[in-house]
């Protein structure tokens, strides 16, 4: 008899110290702080100002993330091939990173819908006497490992089945090859194109003209079973749009023609 | 708070691109062993010369190449050398960083070896008639390869795992470049680089029971 009730007791017990389920999204809002994984090596999108701290339309996203969550943002840097590690071993808790939503990405982690759109330039070294896309054929080209116009660029070397690609590890590594002339030209979002150019930091290369790559859609990122959370960002970034905030940081930090982030003809 | 899918599959399926690297990765570390070894050998000489600036610049080769990171010297090979216009390729960026890492450390292994070998076997080999240069090569030079055979071995194995720091200098085809392309590919992190471990240590091990093999066959006294 007392076996049994020490037993319910002991059950009883555990039915209280067991926790509810809580989803990230509650996790997020119960700590306070949302840790947002950005790339500080991808200006204008997300960089360091002079006072070393970090500045960027990502930056200002997460912040307006937060916001909305009514929680505190912290900026997580992490290079472009550490955003998935640092997601997983939950060091972040959202990817705020410049994020192409490839499908075969889509199979390891959960994405928004887009929460902005690159196009992508062709810049080159002016030794190289490059003048457009097609001219990359058979010359020396890199690109910033992991991102999407290195995985295209590195394709497009295979077909054209002449020439080398080079990935770098970072932006600023690219445009210091290829201003030393270690490349010939390089592939990037136009908006870091223009912005590397400006800065001065790496004479003798320009702007040369448009690659014809897809639109670059890129999205947030979080766990892929975390639909409260992801729903969360969906709304989020529709929001961002409909009160004129993403208009606001596009004129803040590239300025310009607005890109879209729709696609005609299909529903999302 | 660690929740992730593991998906053996997907990256079992990218093993034969990842053997590939890894032979790219052997490439790299045995041409940079055997230079390295032969850069060792002529800094020792230069060293035992006598000739103060042959010492000096053995000395500073050895100062260099031991106190500062290697991926300092990988970083210097190729942006370095490239701020004068001198272009290297990742590969041979990645080849002299780790060989100049490599002759560095093996110079110092060979003074070590050396205090090993008494002085007086060459001059017991000198008063044979052996010039200096003959009593080096036919008298010192066996003994000290055999002493530091195994702490070479144990370069190879730093040299082999050095190559992973290619990909700061845009290096693609060893076996961590390639991981690192798979991996921004599929995001399938976990998987890949705990794949590429494996690899790793699959060939450092059968490096160093090689040579232990080798060595018991060899240096039977």
């Amino acid at each position: 008899m007392k076996s049994t009730f020490a037993i319910s007791l002991l059950a009883a017990a555990a039915a209280f110290a067991a926790p509810s389920h809580a989803d990230k999204l509650d996790d997020i809002i119960a700590s306070g702080t949302l840790r947002c994984a950005v790339v500080l090596d991808f200006p204008p999108m997300g960089m360091r100002d002079e006072s070393n701290t970090p500045v960027g339309f990502d930056v200002d996203y997460c912040n307006d993330l937060a916001a909305a969550l009514g929680v505190k943002a912290e900026i997580v840097e992490t290079p472009f091939p550490e955003r998935i590690p640092a997601l997983m071993s939950g060091r972040v808790d959202v990817g705020v990173a410049s994020t192409s939503d490839t499908l075969e990405r889509a199979k390891t982690v959960g994405m928004s819908i887009p929460y902005f759109a690159f196009e992508m330039a062709v810049t080159a070294n002016d030794k190289s006497g490059i003048a457009s896309f097609q001219d990359m054929k058979g010359k020396t080209v890199g690109a910033t490992a992991g991102t999407f116009e290195a995985i295209a660029l590195e394709k497009q070397v295979k077909e054209w089945g002449e020439g080398t690609f080079r990935p770098y590890q970072t932006q600023a590594d690219v445009f210091l090859a290829l201003s030393q002339g270690q490349l010939d030209a390089t592939v990037s979002t136009s908006t870091v194109a223009q912005s590397n150019v400006k800065t001065g930091n790496f004479p003798g290369i320009s702007v040369v003209g448009k690659a014809p790559f897809d639109i670059d859609y890129v999205a947030l990122f979080t766990n892929r079973e975390e639909y409260g959370l992801i729903n969360y960002l969906n709304l989020f970034v529709n929001q961002q749009v409909r009160t004129g905030r993403y208009a606001e940081l596009y004129e803040k930090w590239v300025g310009g023609d607005l890109p879209s982030l729709t696609v005609d003809g299909v529903h999302r | 708070m660690f929740n992730y899918t593991f998906q053996w599959k997907q990256a079992m399926a990218r093993l034969p691109q990842m053997l590939d690297g890894a032979i790219v990765t052997m490439q790299v570390a045995i041409l940079s062993m055997v230079i390295g070894i032969l850069l060792a050998i002529v800094l020792t000489m230069f060293r035992l010369s006598g000739i103060r600036i042959l010492s000096a610049v053995a000395k500073a080769w050895v100062e260099i190449a031991r106190n500062t990171p290697a991926l300092f010297q990988i970083y210097m090979a190729h942006f370095g050398l490239g701020s004068f216009g001198l272009h290297l390729s990742p590969f041979l960026s990645i080849l002299i960083g780790i060989t100049f890492n490599n002759a560095g450390y093996l110079t110092e292994n060979f003074r070590g070896a050396l205090k090993a070998i008494p002085d007086t076997q060459t001059r017991a080999a000198r008063s044979l008639g052996m010039g200096a240069a003959g009593a080096f090569r036919h008298v010192v030079l066996p003994q000290m390869l055999r002493i530091s055979f195994l702490p070479m071995t144990n370069q190879m194995v730093w040299a082999i795992l050095m190559t992973s720091l290619g990909v700061t200098v845009g290096m693609n085809t060893d076996l961590y470049g390639v991981t690192q392309d798979l991996n921004a590919l599929t995001f399938r992190t976990f998987e890949l680089f705990a794949l590429a471990a494996v690899i790793f240590y699959v060939i450092t091990k059968i490096v160093t029971l090689g040579a232990r093999l080798i060595a018991a066959r060899l240096f039977r006294y």
